[in-house]
């Protein structure tokens, strides 16, 4: 024990008490006495230290401090300052995270305690005043936070270097059990795409395509498929290669000059990966190796008429880029948009509005049906139990209606004027559009012959091809393609529920594929409140690349489902939409793309045929590493080849270049959760529809598992012992919760409640949604309006501030509460019994809680801040994600009517529902599988 | 030539035949796959034999089960009971919207038939040549 004596000032006097068990300082002047240690001189620094041992000796080593300071900083004392934020946004002054958990290559001592203390902070489970995380605007939040600790330069020198150097993703392990779901993460960026330097040609940021265009499931390629299957991590691809343009985003750069540099070999487009060698006379192509010819004009600036600069050219430049194809990539002259439209005015669809508002909205949208070339032409084919055709001939406004009762034998009654050019015939569309709902008000038949009403569509359009737009109300019920109506309460939540999602007439396979081939479209608009057979309409759209949509029960005498059609009715006719499309996903030497999900059909090994591809739908494909990768990246490009609406040929190109490694915990550090998520809920679907939906669950609770388990084997200390924790990489935090909505959407929960359709058509949903609309879709967002933060809903630096979304659990639910929960496709506002009525009054109008009634409803906006604030947010939730969707607004009474209430209760996905567990006991079901499984 | 004899040269040609249809199947699908063919007109020429092939084999069977050669017949009644269950299912045909996804079944199916008929024509072939003998003793 080291005396103190020997550090006292001048003329002090140290002596051991034994009775108090501590030294007692004297002044040996004055004879004063002291417990507490004297102080030397101002700067000498040493308080007096009220400790019952004796005083640690002065000589400490600068490992020791550190030691000392480690643990401090580890129990979250305040007398070392807390690691300054890392870029997950800890929250300052809240204790680190403990943690047990290991990270192989992190070994090193001094390396591990800082894994240890920069261990993201959790962030505080509750909505509150909680700051808002800095990686929203982040560039990715791979790069790692940036650790500094006072006193270790050092290290944190070696810590800067890495990060400067970006060897590659670092990974950052997490234990589920203690990390509940945070929704922010869901809106980080993938993780970084790390390329070896010079891998790419130019400096530009948008060398690799936008993830919202394409992404990857994992971000570094593993070398080889034994590396990948010991990950368990599926390697896909989810592409969105036509996307809309919101506000601010950048337009497709389009290259003109048709100089299309292609590989020889392998077809690559020339991409800003490929090298130019041999002087910059030859391009060596960055898949096969090909050594390629420059093309002569390629340095040639064709308007100008004068050398250009090959760099500045986009394709060299740009992840997604458009050419303007030459003739070479034509079967035959671009073809003028086609759209003809089938209305369904049998009794139900006359009585529920449909034909109203459907006509209504068509005639609204005239001038933004893509026309620009003013080819575009359009037909009308009303059908009941027999077709009616509606004679629209140029230059008049009048038009004749032709009867055809021939449901057997199917013919046009009249070789002209049935399509006709919709600028040339518009007084008489417009005449039609407006007397076509009167046509048919006393119309009585109930019946449907939507079989034989596609195929004379088909007969009108095959030469051109074009999309048919299907608005139909009943299950179809006359001539070929009649369908039975075969719901049966008994069977849903059986093994045999599959069975009705599976197409019941092999009509619509059949006619699909006669579509493809003649490049005819077709979408979907289905609104039977009874049995429609959705699964077996929907085939349509599936194999046509069309879209389907359904309203079930709809009726446009309530404003709001009159709103909700006519909105996404009226954007699905004014999409521009590219024409007569083949897709092609072409990789580097041994990647193949082995599986395909999504609407198109496959006409080959690897080409998909989509007669018209809509805005913002995805696709998913599986990739194979077929043997071992030797390069340090590989590319992934998607062409899309088609025809625009305004007449030219047009070739999209989405390149993406990925790193490979050799390493597991790279791989699991690039892992992107929402590909995964993407990318799982399509082999789902199919899984449900060709096995059961049991096995579908099944499977996916498996892959988790798996995932969960490869990661304890390869990643933790823990190996193949049990662990009290549950260990994933922080970049795959969410996707468990993400599993979890999946096991909880209405296409694949177990359920013995719903309806057939519904689940057909939250199977379409989860097959062809964008991962933007996708992820709200399986993980809706839950926000608190009654106590968002003041500038919640006013209009910030970016548009209208949302509040913060908190994690889908009732427990956030207050009794005096108002929050909205939506989707995607429907937005529930839910109050709480207890709302004060001012709130009621500043929201609803409405003097108390008890007038207010629960349904579909259109929120007033009102003279008052908090209803304005209210209604934007409600307004940027319908705005905020690309595609056509409108949702509706649902106001949900917490002692309302319960299908209502449950319903929406059904979308905190983290709650427990039913025989559906919460989130706690299916981390902890998975984290008993993983212990228990034999690894 | 007794009966047996001129059953069993019938069941040789028959097999020899269904060998011929199953080589026709399994050149038809690598020509799928390296891009040939495409899925639509495959579809439609092979479903124009699937059901004659399992018509085929079925009369070859009833007429062993008829004729009491049931060994021959045991042989046979495997795949009978296979292709009975895949056309009461209705999925017999090929279907070109999932033809990709299913070709390695189709393929490997197409190749486990082609070795059973070739098997079952060597046999057939042992059985006729048993026949003549006994015959002509």
């Amino acid at each position: 024990m080291a005396s103190p004596a020997q550090q006292l000032p001048p003329g002090w006097a140290a002596e051991w008490d034994q009775n108090a068990q501590r030294y007692l300082f004297i002044e040996t002047a004055t004879g004063r006495t002291q417990w507490e240690e004297p102080f030397l001189d101002p700067e000498g620094a040493l308080n007096p230290v009220p400790t019952a041992s004796p005083p640690p000796g002065q000589h400490h080593t600068k490992r020791r401090q550190y030691a000392a300071g480690q643990t401090q900083a580890y129990y979250g004392a305040d007398t070392i300052a807390p690691p300054p934020g890392p870029a997950y946004g800890a929250v300052p002054g809240q204790p680190a995270q403990p943690s047990q958990l290991f990270t192989p290559g992190l070994a090193a001592e001094g390396q591990f305690a800082q894994q240890q203390i920069g261990q993201p902070g959790q962030p505080p489970y509750y909505g509150g005043a909680q700051p808002e995380p800095e990686y929203i605007n982040q560039p990715g939040f791979g790069q790692g936070p940036v650790y500094q600790q006072p006193g270790v330069g050092a290290l944190a020198d070696q810590f800067s270097q890495m990060n400067v150097g970006q060897k590659g993703l670092r990974l950052f392990t997490t234990n589920l059990l203690t990390a509940p779901p945070e929704p922010l993460e869901l809106h980080r960026p993938p993780p970084d795409i790390i390329l070896p330097p010079n891998s790419c040609l130019s400096n530009s940021p948008f060398a690799n395509a936008d993830p919202s265009y394409q992404r990857c499931t994992l971000n570094a390629i593993p070398t080889s498929n034994s590396l990948l299957n010991k990950s368990k991590i599926p390697l896909g691809l989810v592409i969105t290669p036509y996307r809309s343009l919101k506000e601010g985003d950048d337009p497709v750069p389009l290259i003109t000059d048709t100089v299309i540099a292609r590989c020889r070999r392998c077809r690559t487009y020339i991409n800003p990966y490929v090298q130019f060698i041999d002087g910059g006379n030859r391009w060596r192509c960055c898949m096969c190796s090909m050594s390629n010819e420059v093309p002569q004009l390629f340095d040639w600036d064709q308007v100008r008429n004068q050398p250009g600069d090959r760099w500045a050219r986009a394709e060299l430049n740009h992840g997604v880029v458009e050419f303007v194809a030459p003739t070479e990539y034509m079967v035959r002259p671009p073809q003028p948009a086609v759209y003809v439209f089938l209305i369904d005015v049998s009794h139900n669809a006359v009585q529920s509005g449909m034909v109203a508002t459907a006509t209504r909205t068509i005639l609204e949208n005239l001038d933004r049906i893509p026309n620009e070339d003013n080819r575009t032409k359009v037909a009308f084919i009303a059908f009941d139990v027999s077709l009616h055709f509606f004679s629209l001939p140029a230059g008049t406004s009048d038009s004749s209606m032709l009867v055809v009762s021939d449901l057997d034998d199917v013919f046009l009654p009249k070789p002209t004027d049935l399509l006709v050019n919709l600028t040339e015939s518009r007084a008489a569309i417009e005449n039609l559009l407006g007397r076509l709902n009167d046509m048919f008000t006393e119309n009585h038949v109930i019946g449907s012959a939507l079989g034989p009403a596609l195929q004379a569509a088909f007969k009108m359009m095959a030469h051109i091809g074009g999309k048919i737009v299907v608005l139909s109300s009943s299950l179809p019920s006359l001539g070929a393609g009649a369908l039975k109506n075969r719901e049966d309460p008994k069977v849903l939540g059986t093994s045999k529920e599959s069975a009705l999602l599976q197409p019941a007439s092999p009509f619509y396979k059949t006619f699909a594929i006669e579509c493809s081939r003649a490049q005819v479209s077709v979408d979907m608009f289905l609104f039977s409140a009874a049995y429609q057979d959705v699964a077996t309409l929907a085939c349509l759209p599936r194999y046509t690349s069309g879209q389907t949509f359904f309203y079930p029960a709809f009726n446009a005498s309530r404003t709001e489902d009159a709103v909700k059609f006519a909105h996404e009715f009226g954007e699905v006719i004014a999409m521009p939409i590219m024409l007569e499309a083949v897709i092609r996903v072409r990789a580097s030497k041994n990647l193949r793309m082995s599986a395909f999900h999504g609407n198109f059909f496959v006409r080959s090994t690897d080409l998909l045929a989509m007669p018209s591809v809509p805005q913002d739908v995805s696709y998913a494909i599986e990739i194979q590493i077929e043997d071992n990768l030797t390069a340090p990246f590989v590319v992934l490009q998607t062409a899309v080849l088609h025809t625009t609406c305004f007449g030219e040929r047009r070739i999209r190109v989405v390149t993406t270049a990925l790193p490979t490694t050799s390493n597991l915990s790279e791989v699991f550090a690039s892992a992107d959760q929402v590909a995964i998520a993407t990318l799982l809920a399509n082999k789902a679907v199919e899984r449900s529809i060709t096995h059961k939906l049991e096995d579908a669950r099944d499977a996916l609770f498996n892959k988790m598992v798996e995932i969960l388990s490869a990661y304890k084997a390869s990643m933790t200390a823990a190996g193949a012992g049990a662990s009290a924790q549950l260990a994933i990489s922080e970049n795959l935090k969410m996707l468990p919760v993400l599993i979890l909505g999946l096991l909880k959407n209405v296409g694949i929960r177990q359920s013995a409640q719903i309806p057939p359709d519904l689940r057909a058509y939250a199977q379409c949903l989860l097959t062809t949604l964008p991962s933007q609309l996708l992820i709200p879709y399986i993980y809706p967002t839950f926000y608190s309006l009654h106590n968002m933060a003041p500038e919640c809903g006013t209009v910030g630096e970016h548009g209208i501030i949302m509040p913060q979304p908190l994690p889908l659990t009732s427990e956030r639910l207050e009794r005096h509460g108002l929050f909205l929960i939506e989707d995607g496709q429907n937005i529930f506002l839910w109050v709480g019994r207890d709302a004060v009525p001012q709130l009621v009054m500043d929201v609803f109008n409405l003097p108390s809680y008890e007038v207010l009634r629960g349904g579909k409803t259109t929120l007033p906006v009102l003279d008052n801040p908090f209803s304005q604030r209210v209604n934007a947010v409600i307004q940027k939730t319908r705005e905020m994600r690309r595609g056509v969707y409108y949702p509706h607004l649902y106001v949900v009474k917490e002692d309302g009517e319960p299908p209502l209430r449950l319903w929406a209760l059904s979308c905190l996905i983290q709650d427990r529902a039913d025989v559906l567990p919460s989130y706690q006991q299916f981390i902890s079901q998975l984290r008993d599988k993983v212990n228990g499984s034999s690894y | 030539m007794g009966a047996s004899g001129w059953l069993f040269l019938f069941s040789v040609l028959m097999a020899a035949g269904l060998l011929f249809t199953m080589v026709f199947f399994i050149i038809m699908f690598s020509d799928l796959e390296c891009d040939y063919i495409n899925p639509i007109d495959l579809c439609n020429k092979l479903n124009q034999f699937v059901l004659p092939e399992n018509i085929a084999h079925a009369f070859l069977a009833l007429l062993f089960l008829l004729s009491g050669q049931w060994i021959a017949f045991l042989l046979n009644a495997p795949l009978l009971v296979y292709n009975v269950n895949k056309i009461r299912n209705s999925n017999h045909m090929y279907d070109a919207t999932e033809i990709f996804r299913t070709l390695p079944n189709h393929k490997k199916e197409s190749f486990i038939k082609l070795g059973f008929y070739l098997l079952s024509f060597f046999y057939y072939l042992y059985r006729m040549i048993l026949a003549l003998i006994q015959e002509s003793e």
